[in-house]
């Protein structure tokens, strides 16, 4: 019993981050009723940009996130320039698969810069876990949950109460009223590509510092647990993304705890399929039926 | 005035538009008449600045739209009800309503509007919390009509208004258009409910596979043999 809600915190921890990779990513499907499987790797590239800062100048953990974030969002840029802006509407697969090859370079990129496999990346909260009863949490993992859950709030704060806001989410229910209502879609999309990528770079962050350590495979591995987090909570909700973060960082601690670290990645996916298979919107999807068609 | 002229339009190697030409008094209602396919809504897309011309001028008292993105033709004045309505489903009525005014920044007067759309549609006061996706179909036109209204047009355009709504909320729809235009709002209507549209509109074209093929008043339209075939009797004969 102690076990099981032990692997629920410390699920519940990790899942928060999870949980930001699949906010970021479904932002980026929302308004562009696209695939980006480059969202990972735009976040290892930021991840790599704090990296080098951290060996090589001793930057702190504030700069190293600021890198991380800025870093996220400018690769991020690149990306919607490249293989989503120049795709016409209806395009999906070209976006998606072009999005595939600027993965394979941004990673190729990131191993000419630093070739070693692993490098150390600075941690966050270093200091004893805190005690709860029979119970543990680590520090970096309590500043993840809190960092990750308000930046939540923020982003659902922006879509919900501000103008810009109200533009992106007339975007995502309909993109040619958008156009006819005034607002400037051209110049949002990318703003609104740049930023969910910049909150895929805090979630970076978060792990980053947590595991102390980068490598190139990180980009792949956020692209999985952002799509996973993304369809298990159901695509163009904020609540859902979260939710869904979360559910998939429970499940892998109490499968990782149970049946170790092969069958903890089986079990996500499984749920993963039976989620879609009862419920094909995700637990909270929201985003109108037919968009989801369309992509 | 609201002039058209020469335009040409293409999908790829296909032109839906060879050429159009009109013009649109202002404090009037002028409706497009066509048959399916003819291009009036590409005409209409062409005019919001979702297509881009190949050729020809688009003006508005004199000022050029043509090659302008669809916000800066907005903020000239010009604004667009799609057809099939396209309210924003997962929004609520009053947040369609302050979409419809995103490129204003006059939040006092925006939200005076607001009321003033409420007074117009009752149905929409009423529903206002409620996600524009869960409308009626003709709750949503009325929806469609406001947002656009919001933007405070000089030229209001109107894509197929009626298309897919019972007789009675199209009656409804047409009142509407009246009293829009009696209040001062330039009105350029696609149409192919002849019927309605013979007892509101001031002026009428014919548009037949790109081209105009006709234009005149009420009175000549009902005169001219080839529309009364084409447009009023197989109408009257199908509904």
């Amino acid at each position: 019993m102690v076990d099981l809600v032990q692997n629920t915190i410390d699920g519940l921890m990790i899942g928060s981050s999870y949980g930001l990779l699949a906010l970021g990513f479904t932002l980026i499907f929302g308004v562009m009723r696209r695939l980006n499987l480059s969202y990972g790797p735009s976040i290892m590239i930021g991840g790599y940009l704090g990296t080098v800062l951290y060996l090589q100048f001793g930057a702190g953990p504030l700069v190293v996130a600021a890198a991380v974030v800025i870093g996220a969002a400018v690769a991020g840029l690149y990306v919607e320039r490249l293989c989503f802006a120049p795709m016409k509407a209806g395009a999906a697969i070209a976006s998606m698969v072009s999005s595939f090859a600027i993965w394979m370079q941004l990673e190729q990129a990131a191993i000419l810069v630093l070739p070693r496999h692993t490098y150390a990346f600075p941690a966050l909260a270093t200091g004893a876990p805190l005690e709860f009863g029979p119970f543990t949490v680590r520090p970096d993992h309590l500043v993840m949950l809190g960092s990750a859950l308000g930046l939540a709030a923020a982003v659902q704060l922006v879509l919900y109460r501000t103008r810009f806001g109200l533009g992106l989410r007339a975007i995502i229910g309909n993109p040619v009223a958008a156009h006819l209502v005034g607002i400037d879609v051209r110049t949002a999309l990318p703003l609104a590509f740049a930023g969910a990528s910049a909150v895929g770079g805090v979630a970076g962050f978060l792990v980053l510092a947590v595991d102390q350590q980068v490598t190139p495979m990180f980009g792949m591995w956020a692209t999985l647990k952002g799509l996973i987090a993304m369809m298990i909570g159901g695509l163009g909700s904020v609540p859902g993304a979260v939710l869904g973060g979360l559910l998939l960082g429970v499940i892998e601690a109490q499968s990782q705890w149970y049946f170790g670290p092969q069958i903890r990645d089986l079990m996500a996916y499984f749920v993963l399929f039976a989620v879609l298979a009862l419920r094909p919107r995700g637990l909270v999807g929201s985003l109108p039926e037919a968009a989801t068609q369309k992509a | 005035m609201f002039e058209v002229s020469d335009i040409v339009a293409a999908y790829g190697q296909i032109e839906a538009l060879k050429g159009v030409s009109l013009k649109v008094e202002s404090g009037r209602i002028t409706c497009l008449l066509g048959p399916n396919g003819a291009g009036k809504t590409t005409l209409m897309m062409t005019i919001a600045g979702i297509l881009q011309p190949r050729r020809g001028s688009i003006r508005l008292e004199g000022a050029e739209l043509a090659g302008l993105t669809p916000a800066r033709i907005v903020s000239r004045g010009v604004a667009l009800v799609p057809e099939n309505r396209l309210v924003f489903p997962e929004m609520s009525v009053r947040e369609n309503l302050q979409a419809g005014a995103y490129q204003r920044r006059d939040r006092a007067g925006v939200d005076a509007d607001i009321e003033r759309m409420y007074a117009r549609f009752p149905r929409l006061k009423e529903r206002r919390e409620q996600m524009a996706g869960t409308l009626s179909g003709g709750e949503q036109q009325m929806l469609a009509v406001a947002r656009a209204l919001m933007s405070r047009p000089r030229l209001l355009l109107m894509d197929e208004p009626s298309l897919g709504l019972a007789p009675l909320i199209v009656a409804e729809i047409f009142d509407i258009i009246a009293e829009l235009n009696r209040d001062g709002t330039t009105i350029f209507l696609v149409e192919q409910n002849a019927h309605m549209a013979l007892k509101v509109a001031h002026q009428f074209f014919l548009m037949e596979q790109g081209r105009i093929t006709f234009s005149g008043t009420p009175g000549q339209l009902a005169e001219d043999e080839v529309i009364q075939r084409a447009y009023l009797g197989t109408r009257r004969a199908a509904g």
